[in-house]
């Protein structure tokens, strides 16, 4: 007998969600595999941040279960979530605004530092030489997203797009295996869009991560991403390889407005 | 009040000030200092009265003795703090500090009717370890300076990073894997146990301890020292805790003006400084003055 196949990374089995009277989510099940870049589109208000609310701990699903790697992980808090390996970003930016862009960085490197209350206390040379470690980390982060001359800058203070870039690499500090990148193009122009689109593949690479990236520039989407699922009125209505989505009628009909 | 003996008030002020400013490093707006103040207090008064061994043989009261009540008030504020904080610490902005002024008010109650702290009369006769004000004000300014670099320490921490990111995102930091309930447990505590040791001082020094000590006056009192200084570095409480300990005596000769004086203070001090006297940007602006003057 052969084993069974590995779990995958990141599971989401009959996931609903409900605010009230309206049903943010309906029975979604989405499947992420280790190593790869699943795109989530879909019309404004289909559920997309619900889900990676959801997905990060910040808000509980109303039914359905969610597996990371074959565990099921509902109702943990955002941090339990986040030190098993996901880390997100946020579609309307939540830097620690007048903190610089090193510090934001080092503040997700919190769990890599642990050292002695008395050797922090007294700058014994240990914690020193760990301090040093940690800039020096959270410097290759913002040279890697390009935002090295930058470091010493209040987060806050920062064009729109390195914001987009710095809540990468903060993510990034926390060592995730999957990334959730929400909106990460949002108003960039379309060669910045073309910059991040290398970018984020380039991040796969060198982390070995595995990102679930929500997007409205359905040809970026196309060319970044190896499968997309697609939502709409809180529905999976779509899930497969780029080419076989941008030919499903169900997707053309939420995009297009067509009947049927 | 003799010059000396207002430099131990200002020192107080200061360590009460700081005690305040903890938890507001990462948001959180506790009025408890007054109450953990007023915890030390009886800790240091009912074992110096009660406990005949710490007297010892000589005229004043052994320094150890002193040394050890400050242990003692230190674990029991830090313990009333972890036990009071999880529940607490769930409110947020001016719930937490409505919560947080129940719980001065709950203990000044108590203190006042309960047989063994005193009543209304409190404590009295609370033996002295040093003979008079200059040595209070060595060893206020020790304890002052000692909590000063812890304060100044925890910038440079992942503590007190986690604090500032706390502060300026909660969901974010939890996003970013900080546990943000343990992190302000961490600063509550602390923030009791500084208050626990000033008010340990206090008893002494006052020489007698009663249940006007800890209340609702000294939280807004001790609030506005933060205010007024600024809450974003170490240095803001302890000049603002200095500054308006020290403006109503020095306002004596002006006579009932004074009030008027220390009145208009406090409200334009936060009016043209909103983020008070003293901010990292304004810190950083003297340092880079200094040095430029050095050269």
């Amino acid at each position: 007998m052969t084993p069974p196949p590995p779990p995958p990374l990141l599971e989401l089995e009959d996931i609903s969600r409900r605010f009230g009277g309206l049903l943010a989510l309906n029975r979604v099940s989405v499947r992420v595999e280790e190593g790869e870049i699943l795109g989530l589109i879909g019309p404004n208000g289909a559920g997309k941040t619900t889900l990676f609310n959801l997905i990060s701990g910040v808000t509980p699903p109303s039914a359905g279960r969610i597996l990371w790697r074959g565990e099921p992980i509902r109702g943990l808090s955002e941090d339990r979530v986040n030190r098993l390996g996901i880390a997100r970003t946020f579609q309307n930016l939540r830097l620690f605004g007048p903190l610089s862009c090193l510090e934001n960085v080092l503040v997700g490197l919190h769990h890599r530092g642990r050292s002695s209350l008395v050797g922090a206390l007294l700058a014994r040379p240990g914690f020193r030489l760990q301090q040093a470690k940690l800039r020096l980390q959270a410097l290759e982060l913002l040279e890697l997203l390009d935002l090295a001359e930058q470091f010493h800058q209040p987060a806050a203070s920062l064009p729109y797009g390195l914001q987009r870039r710095l809540e990468i690499a903060r993510a990034l500090a926390t060592a995730p295996r999957l990334l959730l990148l929400d909106e990460p193009a949002a108003g960039m122009n379309p060669g910045e869009k073309e910059e991040l689109c290398g970018l984020i593949q380039r991040l796969r690479q060198q982390f070995a991560l595995t990102v679930l990236v929500i997007e409205h520039h359905v040809p970026l989407m196309m060319r970044l991403c190896d499968r997309i699922a697609v939502l709409n009125f809180g529905e999976r209505i779509a899930e497969g390889p780029p080419e076989a989505v941008r030919r499903d009628p169900a997707v053309i009909a939420a995009y297009l407005g067509v009947d049927g | 009040m003799s010059g000396l003996s207002l430099l131990v008030q200002m020192g107080l002020a200061a360590l009460l000030a700081l005690s305040v400013s903890l938890p507001l490093r990462c948001g959180q707006l506790s009025l408890a200092t007054p109450g953990f103040y007023a915890i030390g207090g009886y800790v240091a008064a009912l074992l110096s009265t009660r406990w005949q061994a710490l007297g010892g043989a000589a005229a004043t009261y052994p320094l150890p003795s002193l040394l050890l009540e400050m242990g003692v008030a230190a674990l029991v504020a830090g313990a009333v703090a972890l036990l009071v904080g999880r529940p607490v610490l769930q409110l947020r902005g001016i719930y937490l500090a409505i919560a947080t002024i129940a719980l001065v008010e709950m203990l000044r109650v108590l203190n006042l009717n309960l047989e063994w702290s005193g009543g209304a009369v409190g404590i009295f006769a609370i033996p002295q370890p040093f003979a008079g004000p200059g040595g209070y004000l060595a060893f206020t300014v020790l304890l002052l300076a000692a909590w000063c670099w812890i304060c100044a320490r925890l910038d440079r921490m992942r503590l007190g990073r986690a604090m500032a990111a706390i502060r300026e995102d909660e969901l974010a930091a939890r996003c970013m894997g900080i546990a943000t309930t343990e992190v302000k447990l961490t600063a509550f505590v602390l923030s009791a146990v500084i208050a626990a040791l000033a008010g340990v001082v206090a008893a002494h020094f006052l020489n007698t301890w009663n249940a006007r000590q800890g209340s609702f006056d000294a939280s807004i009192t001790t609030l506005a020292f933060v205010v007024f200084g600024g809450s974003r570095t170490w240095l803001g409480p302890v000049v603002g805790g200095l500054v308006l300990t020290a403006l109503p005596e020095l306002l004596r000769p002006v006579g009932d003006l004074r009030l008027i004086v220390f009145g208009l203070v406090i409200l334009i001090g936060p009016a043209l400084f909103p983020q008070g006297l003293i901010t990292p940007e304004r810190l950083d602006w003297l340092g880079r003055a200094w040095k430029s003057q050095g050269r």
